[in-house]
Protein backbone atom coordinates (compact mmCIF):
# COMPACT_ATOMS: atom_id res chain seq x y z
CA UNK A 1 0.00 0.00 0.00
CA UNK A 2 0.99 3.64 -0.48
CA UNK A 3 -0.22 6.17 2.06
CA UNK A 4 0.18 9.95 2.16
CA UNK A 5 -0.49 11.89 5.36
CA UNK A 6 -1.45 15.55 4.87
CA UNK A 7 -2.84 18.40 7.01
CA UNK A 8 -2.17 21.81 8.51
CA UNK A 9 1.21 22.51 10.10
CA UNK A 10 1.52 21.22 13.64
CA UNK A 11 -1.57 19.01 13.45
CA UNK A 12 0.43 15.81 13.92
CA UNK A 13 1.23 14.54 10.41
CA UNK A 14 4.79 13.53 11.22
CA UNK A 15 3.92 11.79 14.47
CA UNK A 16 1.03 9.93 12.82
CA UNK A 17 3.18 8.85 9.87
CA UNK A 18 5.97 7.61 12.09
CA UNK A 19 3.69 5.45 14.22
CA UNK A 20 2.02 3.97 11.12
CA UNK A 21 5.43 3.21 9.59
CA UNK A 22 6.84 1.60 12.74
CA UNK A 23 3.65 -0.42 13.35
CA UNK A 24 3.60 -1.78 9.80
CA UNK A 25 7.29 -2.64 9.97
CA UNK A 26 6.68 -4.58 13.19
CA UNK A 27 4.07 -6.60 11.33
CA UNK A 28 6.86 -7.71 9.03
CA UNK A 29 6.09 -5.44 6.11
CA UNK A 30 8.81 -3.72 4.16
CA UNK A 31 8.34 0.01 4.78
CA UNK A 32 9.84 3.10 3.16
CA UNK A 33 9.04 6.30 5.03
CA UNK A 34 9.31 9.29 2.67
CA UNK A 35 9.69 12.69 4.24
CA UNK A 36 8.20 15.07 1.67
CA UNK A 37 8.42 18.14 3.92
CA UNK A 38 10.95 20.74 2.76
CA UNK A 39 11.74 21.14 6.48
CA UNK A 40 12.19 17.42 7.13
CA UNK A 41 11.99 16.00 10.65
CA UNK A 42 10.29 12.63 10.26
CA UNK A 43 13.58 11.04 11.37
CA UNK A 44 13.16 12.39 14.88
CA UNK A 45 9.68 10.88 15.24
CA UNK A 46 10.85 7.55 13.77
CA UNK A 47 13.55 7.45 16.41
CA UNK A 48 16.81 7.93 14.49
CA UNK A 49 17.70 11.06 16.45
CA UNK A 50 18.13 14.65 15.33
CA UNK A 51 21.79 14.40 14.36
CA UNK A 52 21.13 11.60 11.85
CA UNK A 53 17.99 13.42 10.67
CA UNK A 54 20.10 16.49 9.98
CA UNK A 55 22.83 14.44 8.26
CA UNK A 56 20.54 12.81 5.69
CA UNK A 57 21.08 14.10 2.16
CA UNK A 58 17.84 14.78 0.33
CA UNK A 59 17.28 12.85 -2.88
CA UNK A 60 16.67 16.03 -4.85
CA UNK A 61 19.98 17.45 -3.63
CA UNK A 62 21.77 14.21 -4.59
CA UNK A 63 20.23 14.20 -8.08
CA UNK A 64 20.83 17.93 -8.62
CA UNK A 65 24.47 17.61 -7.69
CA UNK A 66 24.85 14.75 -10.14
CA UNK A 67 25.84 12.27 -7.48
CA UNK A 68 23.37 9.82 -8.95
CA UNK A 69 23.18 8.72 -12.59
CA UNK A 70 20.09 9.98 -14.32
CA UNK A 71 18.94 6.46 -15.18
CA UNK A 72 19.13 5.23 -11.63
CA UNK A 73 15.98 3.70 -10.18
CA UNK A 74 14.18 5.02 -7.13
CA UNK A 75 15.07 1.76 -5.34
CA UNK A 76 18.74 2.55 -5.80
CA UNK A 77 18.34 6.16 -4.76
CA UNK A 78 16.53 5.12 -1.58
CA UNK A 79 19.17 2.45 -0.91
CA UNK A 80 21.94 4.93 -1.26
CA UNK A 81 20.57 8.04 0.42
CA UNK A 82 18.11 6.56 2.86
CA UNK A 83 18.81 5.63 6.44
CA UNK A 84 17.71 2.61 8.46
CA UNK A 85 15.52 3.36 11.43
CA UNK A 86 14.18 1.20 14.25
CA UNK A 87 12.06 -1.85 13.27
CA UNK A 88 13.75 -1.73 9.85
CA UNK A 89 11.88 1.30 8.52
CA UNK A 90 13.88 2.83 5.66
CA UNK A 91 13.74 6.63 5.75
CA UNK A 92 14.40 8.85 2.75
CA UNK A 93 14.12 12.63 2.43
CA UNK A 94 12.75 14.08 -0.82
CA UNK A 95 13.93 17.67 -0.66
CA UNK A 96 15.21 20.22 1.79
CA UNK A 97 15.06 24.02 1.65
CA UNK A 98 17.23 25.75 4.22
CA UNK A 99 20.26 26.88 2.29
CA UNK A 100 20.93 30.62 2.49
CA UNK A 101 23.16 30.49 -0.61
CA UNK A 102 21.18 31.45 -3.72
CA UNK A 103 20.76 28.83 -6.45
CA UNK B 1 9.25 48.14 12.57
CA UNK B 2 9.01 45.29 10.11
CA UNK B 3 9.06 41.84 11.65
CA UNK B 4 8.30 38.34 10.39
CA UNK B 5 7.28 35.37 12.51
CA UNK B 6 8.62 32.05 11.22
CA UNK B 7 8.91 28.57 12.70
CA UNK B 8 7.80 24.99 12.43
CA UNK B 9 4.12 24.36 11.74
CA UNK B 10 2.00 24.50 14.87
CA UNK B 11 4.57 26.36 16.96
CA UNK B 12 2.11 29.19 17.60
CA UNK B 13 3.20 31.76 15.02
CA UNK B 14 -0.28 33.01 14.10
CA UNK B 15 -1.53 33.29 17.69
CA UNK B 16 1.60 35.21 18.67
CA UNK B 17 1.70 37.37 15.52
CA UNK B 18 -2.00 38.26 15.78
CA UNK B 19 -1.71 39.19 19.44
CA UNK B 20 1.50 41.12 18.76
CA UNK B 21 -0.19 43.11 15.97
CA UNK B 22 -3.14 44.01 18.21
CA UNK B 23 -0.91 45.01 21.14
CA UNK B 24 1.19 47.19 18.85
CA UNK B 25 -1.88 48.86 17.35
CA UNK B 26 -3.14 49.73 20.85
CA UNK B 27 -0.07 51.91 21.24
CA UNK B 28 -1.53 54.10 18.52
CA UNK B 29 0.79 53.19 15.66
CA UNK B 30 -0.24 52.08 12.18
CA UNK B 31 -0.03 48.30 11.88
CA UNK B 32 -0.27 46.17 8.77
CA UNK B 33 -0.54 42.46 9.53
CA UNK B 34 0.22 40.23 6.57
CA UNK B 35 -0.46 36.55 6.14
CA UNK B 36 1.57 34.86 3.43
CA UNK B 37 0.26 31.39 4.26
CA UNK B 38 -1.85 30.00 1.42
CA UNK B 39 -3.80 28.23 4.18
CA UNK B 40 -4.48 31.38 6.17
CA UNK B 41 -4.95 31.50 9.94
CA UNK B 42 -3.70 34.90 11.06
CA UNK B 43 -7.07 36.64 10.50
CA UNK B 44 -8.70 34.58 13.27
CA UNK B 45 -5.93 35.40 15.74
CA UNK B 46 -6.37 39.12 15.04
CA UNK B 47 -10.13 38.82 15.49
CA UNK B 48 -11.21 39.42 11.91
CA UNK B 49 -14.37 37.68 10.83
CA UNK B 50 -13.18 37.20 7.28
CA UNK B 51 -9.77 36.62 5.79
CA UNK B 52 -10.85 38.00 2.43
CA UNK B 53 -8.37 40.78 1.73
CA UNK B 54 -7.16 40.11 -1.79
CA UNK B 55 -5.18 42.37 -4.05
CA UNK B 56 -7.41 42.91 -7.14
CA UNK B 57 -6.20 42.10 -10.63
CA UNK B 58 -6.30 45.70 -11.82
CA UNK B 59 -3.73 46.69 -9.18
CA UNK B 60 -1.14 44.57 -10.96
CA UNK B 61 0.50 44.86 -14.36
CA UNK B 62 2.68 42.40 -16.21
CA UNK B 63 6.30 43.27 -17.00
CA UNK B 64 6.70 44.66 -20.51
CA UNK B 65 9.28 43.31 -22.90
CA UNK B 66 12.69 44.81 -22.20
CA UNK B 67 11.86 45.64 -18.58
CA UNK B 68 13.82 44.19 -15.70
CA UNK B 69 12.52 42.73 -12.46
CA UNK B 70 9.72 40.40 -11.46
CA UNK B 71 7.05 39.35 -13.95
CA UNK B 72 4.25 41.17 -12.14
CA UNK B 73 4.35 44.49 -10.35
CA UNK B 74 2.06 47.07 -8.82
CA UNK B 75 0.38 49.31 -11.38
CA UNK B 76 2.66 52.31 -12.09
CA UNK B 77 1.67 55.23 -9.87
CA UNK B 78 0.15 53.01 -7.20
CA UNK B 79 2.29 53.50 -4.09
CA UNK B 80 2.54 50.77 -1.44
CA UNK B 81 0.87 52.96 1.21
CA UNK B 82 -2.02 53.73 -1.14
CA UNK B 83 -2.43 50.04 -1.96
CA UNK B 84 -2.70 49.29 1.77
CA UNK B 85 -5.32 52.03 2.24
CA UNK B 86 -7.32 50.66 -0.65
CA UNK B 87 -7.07 46.91 -0.28
CA UNK B 88 -6.25 46.02 3.33
CA UNK B 89 -9.28 45.34 5.54
CA UNK B 90 -9.53 46.99 8.95
CA UNK B 91 -9.72 44.83 12.06
CA UNK B 92 -10.06 45.44 15.81
CA UNK B 93 -7.83 48.19 17.29
CA UNK B 94 -7.41 49.46 13.72
CA UNK B 95 -5.07 46.68 12.61
CA UNK B 96 -4.98 46.54 8.82
CA UNK B 97 -4.79 43.12 7.25
CA UNK B 98 -3.68 41.90 3.84
CA UNK B 99 -3.70 38.33 2.56
CA UNK B 100 -1.41 37.25 -0.21
CA UNK B 101 -3.62 34.81 -2.02
CA UNK B 102 -5.04 31.45 -1.16
CA UNK B 103 -4.05 28.03 -2.39
CA UNK B 104 -7.50 27.31 -3.80
CA UNK B 105 -7.15 30.18 -6.29
CA UNK B 106 -4.04 28.57 -7.71
CA UNK B 107 -2.25 29.24 -10.97
CA UNK B 108 -1.13 32.53 -12.54
CA UNK B 109 -3.76 34.64 -10.72
CA UNK B 110 -2.26 33.62 -7.40
CA UNK B 111 1.29 34.36 -8.53
CA UNK B 112 0.17 37.79 -9.75
CA UNK B 113 -1.22 38.85 -6.39
CA UNK B 114 1.68 37.28 -4.48
CA UNK B 115 4.31 39.35 -6.29
CA UNK B 116 2.28 42.52 -5.76
CA UNK B 117 1.92 41.60 -2.11
CA UNK B 118 5.67 41.20 -1.71
CA UNK B 119 6.25 44.59 -3.32
CA UNK B 120 3.78 46.27 -0.98
CA UNK B 121 5.34 44.88 2.19
CA UNK B 122 8.88 45.62 1.02
CA UNK B 123 8.21 49.19 -0.09
CA UNK B 124 5.87 50.32 2.67
CA UNK B 125 7.82 53.04 4.56
CA UNK B 126 8.86 52.01 8.09
CA UNK B 127 8.55 55.60 9.33
CA UNK B 128 4.78 55.48 9.07
CA UNK B 129 3.98 51.77 9.15
CA UNK B 130 4.69 48.69 11.23
CA UNK B 131 4.51 45.46 9.26
CA UNK B 132 3.89 42.19 11.09
CA UNK B 133 4.29 39.11 8.90
CA UNK B 134 3.16 35.57 9.56
CA UNK B 135 4.97 33.11 7.29
CA UNK B 136 3.78 29.54 6.69
CA UNK B 137 5.32 26.81 8.82
CA UNK B 138 8.66 25.38 7.74
CA UNK B 139 11.62 26.72 5.82
CA UNK B 140 10.43 27.10 2.22
CA UNK B 141 9.14 30.71 2.22
CA UNK B 142 11.79 31.79 4.70
CA UNK B 143 14.59 30.77 2.33
CA UNK B 144 12.92 31.84 -0.93
CA UNK B 145 12.57 35.55 -0.32
CA UNK B 146 9.08 35.87 1.18
CA UNK B 147 10.42 37.14 4.48
CA UNK B 148 12.77 39.65 2.84
CA UNK B 149 10.71 42.65 3.96
CA UNK B 150 11.55 42.05 7.62
CA UNK B 151 14.38 43.75 9.51
CA UNK B 152 13.82 41.41 12.44
CA UNK B 153 12.93 37.75 12.10
CA UNK B 154 11.34 36.13 15.14
CA UNK B 155 11.67 32.36 15.09
CA UNK B 156 8.91 30.77 17.15
CA UNK B 157 10.24 27.62 18.78
CA UNK B 158 8.54 25.05 20.97
CA UNK B 159 10.75 23.09 23.35
CA UNK B 160 10.46 19.93 21.22
CA UNK B 161 13.24 18.22 19.24
CA UNK B 162 11.40 18.84 15.94
CA UNK B 163 10.69 22.50 16.58
CA UNK B 164 14.22 23.18 17.82
CA UNK B 165 15.71 21.47 14.74
CA UNK B 166 13.53 23.74 12.57
CA UNK B 167 14.68 26.70 14.65
CA UNK B 168 18.32 25.78 14.10
CA UNK B 169 17.75 25.61 10.32
CA UNK B 170 15.81 28.89 10.27
CA UNK B 171 18.59 30.59 12.24
CA UNK B 172 20.59 30.46 8.99
CA UNK B 173 18.28 33.17 7.60
CA UNK B 174 20.87 35.52 9.14
CA UNK B 175 23.23 34.43 6.33
CA UNK B 176 20.80 35.33 3.52
CA UNK B 177 21.74 37.99 0.98
CA UNK B 178 19.54 40.98 1.81
CA UNK B 179 18.55 39.04 4.88
CA UNK B 180 17.22 40.38 8.15
CA UNK B 181 19.40 42.53 10.42
CA UNK B 182 18.42 40.45 13.39
CA UNK B 183 17.28 36.85 13.92
CA UNK B 184 16.07 35.89 17.40
CA UNK B 185 13.94 33.22 19.07
CA UNK B 186 10.58 33.40 20.82
CA UNK B 187 9.99 30.33 22.97
CA UNK B 188 6.43 29.09 22.66
CA UNK B 189 4.42 26.69 24.86
CA UNK B 190 7.10 26.69 27.57
CA UNK B 191 6.24 24.34 30.43
CA UNK B 192 9.51 23.95 32.33
CA UNK B 193 11.75 26.59 33.91
CA UNK B 194 14.68 25.46 31.74
CA UNK B 195 12.85 25.66 28.40
CA UNK B 196 14.22 29.05 27.34
CA UNK B 197 17.78 27.98 28.08
CA UNK B 198 17.22 24.70 26.22
CA UNK B 199 15.89 26.49 23.11
CA UNK B 200 18.75 28.98 23.19
CA UNK B 201 21.35 26.22 23.47
CA UNK B 202 19.84 24.02 20.76
CA UNK B 203 19.18 26.77 18.22
CA UNK B 204 22.12 29.05 18.99
CA UNK B 205 19.69 31.99 19.11
CA UNK B 206 19.09 34.77 21.58
CA UNK B 207 15.68 34.30 23.25
CA UNK B 208 13.77 37.60 23.40
CA UNK B 209 10.55 36.26 24.93
CA UNK B 210 9.17 33.12 26.53
CA UNK B 211 5.47 32.48 26.03
CA UNK B 212 4.21 29.94 28.56
CA UNK B 213 1.94 27.02 27.69
CA UNK B 214 -1.50 28.42 28.42
CA UNK B 215 -4.78 26.51 28.37
CA UNK B 216 -6.71 29.79 27.94
CA UNK B 217 -4.83 30.50 24.71
CA UNK B 218 -5.39 26.94 23.50
CA UNK B 219 -9.10 27.37 24.22
CA UNK B 220 -9.22 30.61 22.23
CA UNK B 221 -7.62 28.79 19.29
CA UNK B 222 -10.10 25.93 19.61
CA UNK B 223 -12.95 28.43 19.32
CA UNK B 224 -11.31 30.45 16.53
CA UNK B 225 -11.16 33.61 18.66
CA UNK B 226 -8.44 36.23 18.99
CA UNK B 227 -6.49 35.40 22.18
CA UNK B 228 -6.31 39.11 23.12
CA UNK B 229 -10.14 39.24 23.14
CA UNK B 230 -10.94 35.79 24.52
CA UNK B 231 -8.31 35.75 27.28
CA UNK B 232 -6.85 39.26 27.59
CA UNK B 233 -5.16 38.66 30.93
CA UNK B 234 -3.89 35.11 30.45
CA UNK B 235 -0.14 34.60 30.95
CA UNK B 236 0.54 33.85 27.26
CA UNK B 237 -1.14 37.05 26.03
CA UNK B 238 0.65 39.08 28.68
CA UNK B 239 3.97 37.57 27.60
CA UNK B 240 3.30 38.60 23.96
CA UNK B 241 2.41 42.12 25.15
CA UNK B 242 5.76 42.27 26.97
CA UNK B 243 7.50 41.17 23.76
CA UNK B 244 5.79 44.06 21.97
CA UNK B 245 7.05 46.47 24.66
CA UNK B 246 10.60 45.12 24.37
CA UNK B 247 10.74 45.53 20.59
CA UNK B 248 9.16 49.01 20.67
CA UNK B 249 11.65 50.16 23.32
CA UNK B 250 14.57 48.75 21.31
CA UNK B 251 13.31 50.63 18.29
CA UNK B 252 13.19 53.90 20.21
CA UNK B 253 16.79 53.39 21.35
Amino acid sequence: MKLAVVGKGGSGKTTTSSVIARTMARQGKSVVALDCDSNPNLGISLGIGDEETERLVSMRQALDEGEEEHASTWDKVIDRYGSDGPDGVRLAVVSRIDNPEPG
Amino acid sequence: MKVAFVGKGGAGKSAIAGTFARALARRGTAVLAVDSDPLPGLALSIGLESDEAPIPDDAVVERQQGEEGPRFRLRPGLEAAEAVERYAVTGPDGVRFLQFGKAREGGPQLFRSQLAFLQIVRKLPTESWNVIGDLPGGTRQAFTGWGSFAETVLIVVEPTAQSMLSGRRLARMAELDEGPQRVVAVVSKAREPGDAELVSRRTGLEVVATIPWDEALADAERKGLAPIDAAPHCPAVEAVQSLTDVLVEEMVR
